[in-house]
């Protein structure tokens, strides 16, 4: 697959708990995520996207299937998928106790950064977030806006080509959340690849080159916004992602 | 894996300890400031008191015959003990505090010239009052030196000598050294104190940089950046070991100054006099820095399992008291451990620290301890990256 950054192949991941027992958390998905595209991963709680992330940045390891990323395998090359990787969740926190600068050289040190090049990537990354403000403030005095630049400063230190948003405007505000997609944007037109997932469907229809509708842990269907049109000519995005979650249930 | 990264992990942990007021307080304030002043108000009020008893005269009650007038008259004589005369409840005064002893003379004969005889007095005292302890030691004195009193009048009656009936009189030399005296007192309660010191300075930045960090969501941060989880385990797990061992270092500064201060009276053992050598630093250091090494990691490993800081902070609690009760066990003197023993850690850290600092080297309990802390502390280590890998552990709500 040409200039395809993420393969996933036929993953499954299976969790057993306690109160549920075996539990599917995502079943046998395939896609593909490209160098310069978005790729949206749409669903609501409890679909599956979160998990499928979680595997995409190693953080979990799948039951069954083969998940590429940059070429590497996510479970034999774990170390070599993190180099390639920016990954920004709702689980991904900040030190509270550091300022921006702070954070974003720790993690450029960690990836391996020259002191000249963290310098050098920082101040342009702080400049195009708009950062430079509360670059020398402590994370525990930013706002919740200004958390989220930090984070996505954090996850692009060392210029990745695959990055990974796990739901990135949840509990934004109007402003934060346009600046934030504004972002994404960007950072396609720099040609990286995007992967993220949302459960608004007016993100994904903006935002999205591909999209990914995933419920109860199924791909129900994944193609460009147009060819899901095509597909179900019943409206808009809302319109194709309720007929397809009805159908399943 | 890469030392330079283990220390980045460690100078951002110790960077984010420094800047956290709550580990400040259990690393500098209570070991350097509230343990001192704790022991030294406790020291103080006992202190207070004792003096204030001692200072008071002892209110003694006599009930009974008069035919013993010279113990009365020795009784009276004593600056510190004050006869008073009570008509009735003498047993009651003296339960309520309001005397502090009761001499009962038993209406018989005459003691002083019935010289074939032996009168029995019965002294009733209250051992949850302090000055009534002190009563009983001060009329001990007095009744003492009547008897002596009147046994020497009784033999010179008969012409005997009083040394006639002492053939052997005993001399006791104590011939301990000056060291091993201070070292028996601080071999008794240093390795207690030392084990809770270094519990008490691991277990919050242990559970904060573990549990805590699960909890603010920035764990995940670092399991997804370019390190390992051994390096990850390792910069926390040596950062845990220097709040430790600082902690340590400065509660027993803070101790000294407190054990030195006159309250104690300890500055008369002068603790400078124990000639601690370099080497016998340098053999405490082999004892103290594993038990360091495996608290830290212990706790380490704990804060990892948890899923929060109030989750870790339960299971630590059984840890802590098991430390304690190890440890109180070299509290008693005299008891010796047999060979196995020595692979109990803390129980080894203390006993063999206990043997140091009297003086005797037992290398043997010493590769002993070294071991099992070494072999404790490693398996504690790789669990804990382990647990890192476990989606299980990672990802539990």
């Amino acid at each position: 697959m040409p200039n395809a950054m993420i393969q996933v192949n036929h993953l499954t991941k299976v969790f057993y708990d306690k109160k549920r027992g075996k539990v599917t958390a995502v079943n046998d998905v395939n896609f593909c995520c490209h160098k310069g595209k978005i790729f949206g991963l749409l669903g609501p709680n409890g679909a599956g996207k979160t998990t499928t992330l979680r595997i995409l940045a190693t953080m979990m390891t799948p039951t069954a299937g083969k998940v590429l990323v940059n070429g590497y395998h996510v479970v034999k090359a774990a170390h070599k998928v993190r180099q390639s990787i920016g990954f920004l969740s709702g689980e991904t926190g900040l030190y509270d106790r550091f300022t921006s600068r702070e954070t974003v050289r720790f993690f450029g040190k960690i990836n391996g950064l020259s002191e000249q090049g963290i310098s050098k990537r920082m101040t342009q990354i702080f400049q195009t977030l708009g950062m430079t403000h509360f670059q020398d403030v402590r994370v525990d005095r930013l706002s919740t806006g200004m958390k989220q630049k930090l984070s996505i400063a954090r996850a692009i230190i060392h210029d990745p080509p695959v990055l990974i948003f796990d739901e990135p405007t949840v509990g934004l505000d109007v402003i934060t959340a346009r600046a934030v997609i504004e972002t994404i944007r960007e950072f396609r037109n720099q040609g990286k690849c995007i992967i993220f997932s949302t459960h608004q469907m007016h993100e994904a229809e903006k935002l999205c080159d591909e999209i990914a509708i995933i419920h109860l842990g199924k791909l129900l269907s994944v193609g460009t916004l147009v060819d899901l049109k095509k597909r179900f000519p019943v409206g808009d995005l809302e319109e194709i992602f309720f007929k397809l979650i009805n159908n399943r249930e | 894996m890469n030392w330079k990264k283990v220390l980045l992990i460690y100078c951002k942990e110790i960077m984010g300890a420094i800047r956290d007021r709550r580990t400040l307080i259990s690393m500098i304030v209570i070991p350097l400031f509230f343990y001192p002043l704790l022991f030294l108000g406790i020291g103080y009020f006992t202190l207070m008191g004792q003096e204030k008893s001692e200072a008071l005269p002892s209110l003694v009650a006599v009930v009974g015959t008069d035919n013993t007038p010279r113990l009365i008259e020795k009784l009276e004589q004593d600056e510190k003990i004050k006869l008073v005369h009570l008509k009735e409840n003498e047993v009651e005064a003296l339960e309520a505090g309001e005397i502090y002893l009761l001499i009962e003379i038993p209406e018989s004969f005459d003691i002083e010239k019935d010289q074939e005889n032996y009168l029995t007095i019965i002294v009733q005292y209250n051992s949850t009052i302090q000055r009534s302890q002190i009563a009983r030691k001060r009329v001990t004195t007095v009744i003492e030196d009547y008897r002596q009193q009147m046994i020497q009048e009784r033999l010179e009656q008969i012409g005997i000598d009083l040394d006639y009936i002492q053939p052997i009189q005993e001399e006791w030399l104590d011939v301990a050294l000056e060291e091993r005296k201070i070292g028996t007192i601080l071999g008794m309660i240093l390795p207690y104190i030392i084990i809770i010191l270094i519990f008490v300075g691991a277990m919050h930045s242990a559970v904060d940089i573990t549990a805590g960090e699960k909890e603010r969501g920035t764990m995940a941060t670092l399991l997804v950046s370019q390190l390992s989880r051994l390096e990850i385990v390792l910069g926390k797990y040596f950062t845990v070991m220097t709040i430790s061992a600082t902690s340590m270092l400065l509660g027993l500064i803070g101790l000294s100054i407190a054990f030195l201060t006159p309250v104690y009276a300890l500055g008369e053992l002068s603790l400078i006099k124990a000639k601690f050598s370099l080497s016998l630093f340098f053999l405490f250091f082999l004892v103290l820095a594993p038990l360091v090494g495996l608290a830290s990691a212990i706790l380490l490993l704990i804060g990892i399992f948890a899923r929060n800081s109030k989750e870790a902070s339960t299971y630590v609690t059984p840890i802590y008291m098991s430390a304690i009760f190890l440890g109180m066990i070299s509290l008693s003197q005299g008891m010796e451990l047999a060979e196995p023993m020595f692979f109990i850690p803390i129980l080894n850290n203390s006993f063999t620290f206990k043997e140091l600092l009297m003086g005797t080297v037992y290398w043997k309990h010493l590769v002993s301890t070294l071991i099992s802390n070494i072999v404790i502390t490693l398996l504690a280590l790789l669990t804990a990256a382990k647990l890192f890998k476990k989606e299980s552990v990672l990802f539990r709500s």
